[in-house]
């Protein structure tokens, strides 16, 4: 094997405080090789990428890069090194155009602007991974994915005088696209090969199974398989990840009792330029879920039916009864819960301890009219801290110190803390969580149905709506293309439902 | 020009527990400094005036600077409730003096209920506020720059630009600075209780709740049911009535009131005692009981200046480099959000 070692860790390890978050890892990578990386949080991947961006250092080891034995102290260093960064959450300046987000060499200097040479550059960088865009349009104009392939080729530009093998790492880089999107990526990913190595992240291992060459599970910041993809099965890695326990079985259909009135019934739905005669009606127990790209309107249409958005035409009736002037506070007191897919910024109030968040909405017995009862909110969120169990178990903490899973498990318990849930509205409440996360989410969402609540679901893939859903509503373009109810038909495949999309 | 767009340099996202407990050091960290800060401050300040010249700690030092404290503390107290939602109240000031102004106006011919009718009044000009800025979705700064500017105007009106002196009545509101407690006015000591009222209000009430939710994250508030507009116009009319308390105390203590002079210069003294009590100019955090602190420390700087031997025109310099150091030192950088 004549092929170049691009990376070399020999026992890397790094301790935060007591805690050890990354224990001797050793590991190589060779030139052209596309590594999946897959952990639950926590298990120790982001504390290595961090020292391979130079943001961490590590307290024992050695690193070669391109057979040079280095040591980072800033990510600048990293940088100079070749290796290139692409991030979940994107860090693009989206008022500046794609040439100016990818001139990294001026970016700290004041001075004048030399457009030709920057837009030439920008072209050149573009070329290198084979996508055509223009380097003058501004970010904010692209589309999401289109913006991921900047990014890419941000990192991957990084020096074009460099001699060694860049090192692409991208992490967790599907996790807000969607399926035809996920595609163009996993192509772009497959030309990155030929000049560069990469690490991809993903809590997705059907992608991981696409298109990687090998997988590295991480537990407890340890490397625990290390294989080639052929030789493992998605069920390997599952049980790699979590350490013994299984993904949970498919669920039963038909929760629902026959004949009951709809908890929530949508006729004729419209606002202009965003959604068109959407229908539909979901019943006591059972899950709707809403399939299509980022262009679809489904995400507006779930804002608008729990009011936070206007519609210009159609109903809603909510229990058999119709409403009217609809928004947010008379939605909420209807029984509906919203868990929107920007978290971080709409799910939850970062800087508020985990016991105020839990008791945002209902109160329950913690309130005495307008009176707050402490101790009483402070049970209640120790009640939901140890069903979900959310880690560190300690409620005092504001919840942007938890991690992604934990985080969701609180924002979940905050409309579960209501004394009875009509309908609970979901859009992408799985996005960014580890396996163990994901279903004690999964769990309660199906407990919440159990207890009489119907659920509308946008969920991040088409297995898990083929997974989870009682119906399938297609969308395509603000409107509905397709409807199938699972309790019928079990034929139904993600091809079908791809086709149905676009 | 210091952060440059590389890569990984703006983007240090914790993800992963390790990263977390990391950034929940940094927080209790900024916790605790901002709790600690304001009172550390005020015995700073103390102690410099006690070395530069003990005198002015005396009986009649307590007193000038816990009456020139009192209309100040009100204001911070007042608008550290704006603060605390994400918003500015740049009119504060201008409600006192307007209120200062209808006050010594309505006393004479009213008596008692003419306090009553002037704290109702510019309860519902600070409501006004809050529900101009909710529902015609402007930015707080401007709206209340604007009514500022209107609520001068109508200052200037109301008085004819004199002086307007409590020619009957006066005692009614004038007991309420000569009664004295250790040394300070029955003002300030107000000043106080409407601390540990809005203390409570924030830790124990629902309402308290909302609003700090609201201003550490409008959105999710919104999204979560939170009752934003309403919360919004209780807050400005809580920085409404607390103004025409204000307004109450320059009455009380000068029997008089004028569009130019006892308290016509509040505005930049009040955010001053706000931001120097802990109130995070970004929303969603504020401790009324340290304002009192950020009150006190502000109406004890013309005393150190006196101390120091500087002109009364330092003041305003003082201030101002007060606010710049406190912001710098206390400001938790990880929040990216923006005044409103």
């Amino acid at each position: 094997m004549a092929t170049p070692t691009v990376l070399k860790f020999t026992n890397i390890s790094r301790t935060f405080g007591s805690v050890s978050a990354v224990k001797s890892i050793s590991l190589e990578i060779k030139r052209g090789e596309v590594i999946g990386l897959v952990g639950e949080n926590g298990a120790g991947k982001s504390t290595l990428l961090k020292i391979l961006a130079g943001v961490v250092q590590p307290d024992e080891g050695q690193m070669e890069i391109n057979g040079v034995q280095m040591k980072f102290s800033s990510p600048n260093d990293s940088v100079k090194a070749g290796i290139g960064v692409v991030h979940q959450e994107q860090s693009l300046f989206t008022n500046l155009t794609v040439a100016e987000n990818l001139d990294q060499r001026n970016s700290g200097r004041i001075g004048y602007k030399n457009w030709a040479r920057l837009n030439s550059q920008a072209t050149a960088a573009l070329k290198k991974i084979g996508i055509d865009l223009d380097p003058k349009s501004k970010i904010s104009d692209l589309s999401f994915v289109d913006r991921q392939m900047v990014e890419i080729a941000r990192a991957v530009s990084i020096d074009p005088d460099m001699k060694g093998t860049p090192l692409i790492i991208l992490d967790e880089p599907t996790a807000v696209l969607e399926q035809n999107e996920t595609a163009v990526l996993e192509h772009e990913i497959k030309k990155l090969k030929e000049f560069a190595s990469v690490i991809f992240v993903s809590h997705r291992l059907d992608e991981i199974m696409r298109i990687c060459d090998r997988v590295i599970v991480m537990r407890s910041g340890k490397i625990v398989s290390d294989k080639k993809t052929g030789e493992v099965t998605k069920q390997d890695l599952f049980r790699d990840m979590a350490g013994g326990v299984s993904q949970t079985a498919h669920v039963d259909r038909n929760r629902s009792p026959a004949g009951a009135k709809p908890a929530i019934e949508v006729k004729g739905l419209t606002r202009k330029g965003k959604f068109k005669n959407i229908s539909f009606a979901a019943r006591p127990g059972e899950i709707i879920a809403f399939v299509g790209s980022n262009a679809s309107g489904r995400e507006a249409v779930a804002r608008a039916v729990f009011g936070a958005e206007e519609y210009d035409s159609g109903s809603i009736e909510v229990k058999g009864k119709a409403v009217s002037h609809w928004n947010i506070r008379k939605a909420v007191k209807a029984g509906l819960a919203y868990i929107p897919s920007e978290r971080k910024v709409e799910g939850m109030i970062a800087g508020m301890s985990a016991t105020r968040n839990v008791a945002l909405v209902h109160q329950g017995d913690g309130a005495t009219g307008p009176f707050l009862r402490l101790r009483r909110l402070a049970t209640a969120a120790q009640t939901w801290f140890d069903r979900l169990d959310v880690r560190p178990n300690l409620i005092a903490l504001p919840l942007i110190s938890f991690s992604g899973g934990n985080q969701q498990k609180v924002v979940l318990a905050k409309w579960l803390n209501s004394p009875h849930i009509n309908v609970l509205l979901l859009d992408h409440p799985l996005r960014g969580l580890d396996v163990g996360a994901a279903q004690t989410v999964d769990a309660q969402i199906t407990k919440a149905c159990e207890a009489g609540a119907a659920v509308v679901l946008i969920p991040d893939t088409i297995e898990e709506a083929l997974e989870m859903a009682d119906e399938i509503i297609v969308m395509r373009d603000g409107e509905i293309s397709a409807r199938h109810d699972l309790r019928v038909k079990h034929s139904l495949t993600l091809q079908d439902i791809v086709a149905e999309m676009v | 020009m210091t952060q440059a767009p590389g890569p990984v340099a703006g983007k240090t996202e914790p993800s992963g527990l390790f990263a977390a407990a990391d950034v929940t050091r940094k927080i209790r960290r900024a916790i605790s400094w901002s709790a600690l800060a304001p009172p550390l401050v005020f015995i700073a300040m103390l102690l410099a005036v006690s070395v530069l010249n003990s005198n002015y700690l005396g009986p009649l030092g307590i007193s000038i600077a816990t009456a020139t404290a009192a209309p100040i503390l009100f204001l911070a107290l007042g608008q550290s409730m704006v603060l605390n939602i994400g918003s500015i109240d740049l009119s504060n000031a201008a409600i006192a003096l307007l209120g200062a102004l209808l006050l010594a106006l309505a006393l004479p011919p009213m008596g008692f209920g003419a306090m009553i009718v002037v704290l109702i009044a510019v309860t519902v000009i600070g409501a006004i506020n809050g529900a101009v800025i909710g529902y015609a979705q402007v930015p707080s700064f401007a709206l209340t720059l604007g009514t500022l500017a209107i609520l001068q105007t109508a200052a200037l009106v109301v008085s004819g630009a004199d002086t307007i002196y409590v020619t009957e009545n006066r005692e009614i509101v004038s007991t309420l600075f000569e009664t004295q407690i250790f040394n300070a006015p029955l003002t300030f000591w107000i000043g106080i209780v409407m601390a540990a009222i809005f203390w409570a209000v924030l830790r124990y009430t629902v309402l308290g709740q909302n609003m700090t939710a609201m201003g550490k994250n409008e959105l999710a508030a919104t999204l979560s049911a939170v009752p934003t507009s309403r919360v919004r116009i209780i807050a400005y009319a809580l920085s409404g009535f607390m103004g025409g308390l204000a307004g109450l105390s320059i009455v009380a203590q000068s029997g008089s009131a004028s569009a130019s002079g006892l308290g016509s210069d509040l505005l930049l003294p009040g955010i001053a005692a706000a931001l120097i009590g802990g109130t995070s100019i970004s929303g969603g955090q504020t401790n009324p009981l340290n304002v009192v602190f950020g009150g006190l420390t502000v109406g004890f700087v013309p005393i150190a200046i006196q101390a120091m031997g500087l002109g009364a025109q330092a003041q305003s310099l003082v201030y101002g480099i007060f606010i710049i150091l406190v912001v710098a030192l206390t400001t938790v950088r990880s929040r990216e959000t923006v005044i409103k």
